[in-house]
């Protein structure tokens, strides 16, 4: 029984593990091969991204070696896939090299695309790169007052980073005692200032008492850069000084060019988490079309189920779960404060006040987090 | 005949209890001023190491039949007697002259009762490895 | 004629009805039509806010047991 493992992000890493640990007998009899393939040698925690951004972390703390992540029984290739042949059950790397496999599980995640929109790269900071979060940096340091807007496309990962880089923002101009030389406005795609309603319900009067402005039903269209204009669908021209945007996403290159999914996003069963049409292959993170939080907690949980159901038909032919639509994410809230939002497919989020222990618990859980792709967590 | 009614029991806050639940307030307050970031990545950090290394260890095997087979009496003599037999041996060594190297010394170290004693504790753990080596062998791990 | 794409948004609170709707709007070309299912009441006058702002078409609105099918036609 061939399992492979296409991506070493958050929840191919906890695929793999979970499984080979759930199968350890059945990997060291031989039994079942577990391969994971990945662009990178590295594992980055991509919520320090922020955190690079405002210079609260160096870019090196972002980073863990890929393989000493793994169980010794994963025989991992740093060897991204060029080509998906599922007709065939196989996969073929960029070193050329082919990998027949009997169960897929595809966690190739997602990547930002701002050079869709015209003059975006030009003339907006991201913080969704390293490169572009050190840049990031840099540009707030060296700014000395002005107009800065934030802007959000759509999709993107991680559905509460513009909610969090205006609380950063705030607290870090402060820290620097030139907020009042600043004005922050925050620019949203839809009728409220975000998309899970108690989130916009808490945090409308939260940018109220911090002196942050904010337009709904802002779409980005394109950026004049040269003379630092922001303009929208809606025909609306923003004059910025300092531009701060939250860029559309899509899947990687190889999930569209194989006609896996259009955007990169695989249709994928909400439940099973199984890909439409193949009962083999399992998709987990990003890379779903699943109408669910791009987070790394939904990847989590989701290849908690991934991982229990694949081992489960091993051992007895049946999986044994589904995936309830879990997400469970930390909001920080400036001031050292934070609170959550936890929700399923039933269940909306219900949001308690900001708490110190609730901002303590995110800074452990930045250390945590290793553990808990290692699968001990 | 005077009826006597009894006054029920009076419940009291005890001033000694409030002062204590103020006071534990107070601390808690205190540690979560003192706590900064940097305290909580590094416990975090200390933490979650831990965890990894125990786990890393829990599931070596080799490392846990170790620990079983230690935890027995007859090892638990077995290394009281290595523990005694290491300081006596160190002042042994200390106060003896170094060997010279001579045929006559080696003879008389061969007919050494310590000499016997050694070969033959060595050879009842060579035998016992071995067939143990050979039989997790044949058993396939 | 393309068929209808049909964006199934219902039991879900993150990213939401609207902002699917959106992220399908900008995959699809002028002149298609999408329906979106939602279990959220507030889809039916979040989406249609949007699609006027926007200038998109509102096809048609309906409520069927408790589901809201909103029909929409990408106009630019």
């Amino acid at each position: 029984m061939r399992i492979l493992v296409v991506g070493g992000g958050t929840a191919g890493t906890i695929v793999a593990n979970n499984l080979a640990r759930r199968l350890s007998a059945e990997t060291r009899s031989g039994k079942v091969r577990l391969t994971m393939l990945s662009a990178s040698d590295r594992h980055m925690y991509q919520p320090g991204l922020l955190y690079v951004a405002f210079g609260q972390m160096t870019p090196d703390q972002l980073y863990r070696d890929q393989a000493s992540l793994l169980e010794a029984s994963i025989d991992f290739h740093v060897d991204p896939v060029k080509q998906f042949q599922l007709d065939q059950n196989k996969v073929v790397t960029e070193s050329g090299k082919v990998h027949e496999y009997d169960i897929l599980v595809i966690a190739t995640g997602s990547r930002m695309v701002p050079e869709e929109t015209p003059g975006l790269n030009e003339g907006a900071e991201f913080f969704y790169t390293e490169a572009s979060a050190v840049k990031m940096y840099k540009r707030l340091r060296e700014f000395q007052g002005g107009r800065v807007a934030v802007a959000v496309g759509v999709p993107h990962k991680c559905p509460i980073a513009p909610v969090e880089v205006m609380f950063a923002l705030h607290d870090f101009f402060k820290a620097r005692g030139i907020r009042d030389k600043v004005q922050l406005k925050y620019y949203y795609p839809i009728g409220r200032i975000h998309t899970i309603e108690n989130v916009a319900i808490w945090a409308k009067p939260e940018f109220d008492r911090l002196g942050i402005e904010y337009e709904t039903l802002f779409n980005i269209k394109e950026v004049d850069a040269k003379n630092k204009i922001l303009k929208s669908e809606e025909g609306i021209d923003v004059e910025y000084d300092l531009l701060v945007v939250i860029p559309q996403h899509r899947g990687m290159e190889v999930i569209e060019r194989d006609n896996l999914g259009q955007g990169g996003w695989i249709p994928t069963n909400r439940y099973s988490l199984t890909m439409n049409g193949h009962d083999n292959v399992y998709v987990v993170g990003d890379t779903t079309n699943l109408p669910v939080s791009k987070t790394g907690s939904a990847a989590h949980f989701q290849a908690e189920v991934i991982s229990e159901n694949i081992a489960s038909i091993i051992k007895v032919g049946e999986p044994v779960r589904d995936y309830d639509g879990k997400v469970y994410c930390f909001i920080e809230a400036g001031h050292d404060r934070a609170t959550y939002a936890m929700f399923n497919y039933l269940n909306p989020p219900d949001l308690k006040p900001p708490s110190k222990p609730m901002h303590w618990f995110k800074v452990a859980y930045n250390q945590m987090y290793w553990t808990s792709v290692r699968g001990l967590l | 005949m005077t009826t006597q009614t009894e006054t029920p029991p009076t419940t009291t806050v005890n001033n000694d209890d409030l002062q204590r639940l103020v006071e534990f307030a107070q601390l808690v307050t205190s540690a979560q001023d003192a706590m900064s970031d940097d305290i909580v990545t590094r416990l975090a950090r200390v933490m979650n190491e831990g965890v990894t290394l125990l786990d890393r260890l829990t599931r070596n095997e080799g490392l846990m039949t170790l620990l079983r087979v230690l935890d027995q009496p007859e090892s638990q003599r077995l290394l009281i007697g290595l523990a005694e037999a290491l300081r006596e041996t160190s002042r042994d060594i200390a106060t003896t002259p170094p060997a010279k190297g001579s045929l006559i010394e080696l003879l008389r170290a061969v007919f050494h009762p310590g000499t016997q004693e050694g070969i033959r504790i060595l050879t009842f753990l060579g035998q016992h490895l071995n067939h143990s080596l050979r039989e997790q062998h044949r058993r396939g791990s | 004629m393309s068929e209808t794409k049909i964006i199934d948004a219902r039991d879900t609170f993150c990213p939401g009805p609207l902002m699917e709707l959106i992220m399908y709007m900008k995959q699809a070309k002028v002149g298609d039509e999408l329906e979106l299912l939602s279990t959220d009441k507030g889809s039916a006058a979040d989406i249609p806010e949007w699609i006027k702002k926007v200038g998109h078409d509102m096809v048609s609105i309906e409520k069927i047991e408790e589901t809201w099918h909103l029909k929409v036609r990408k106009a630019k």
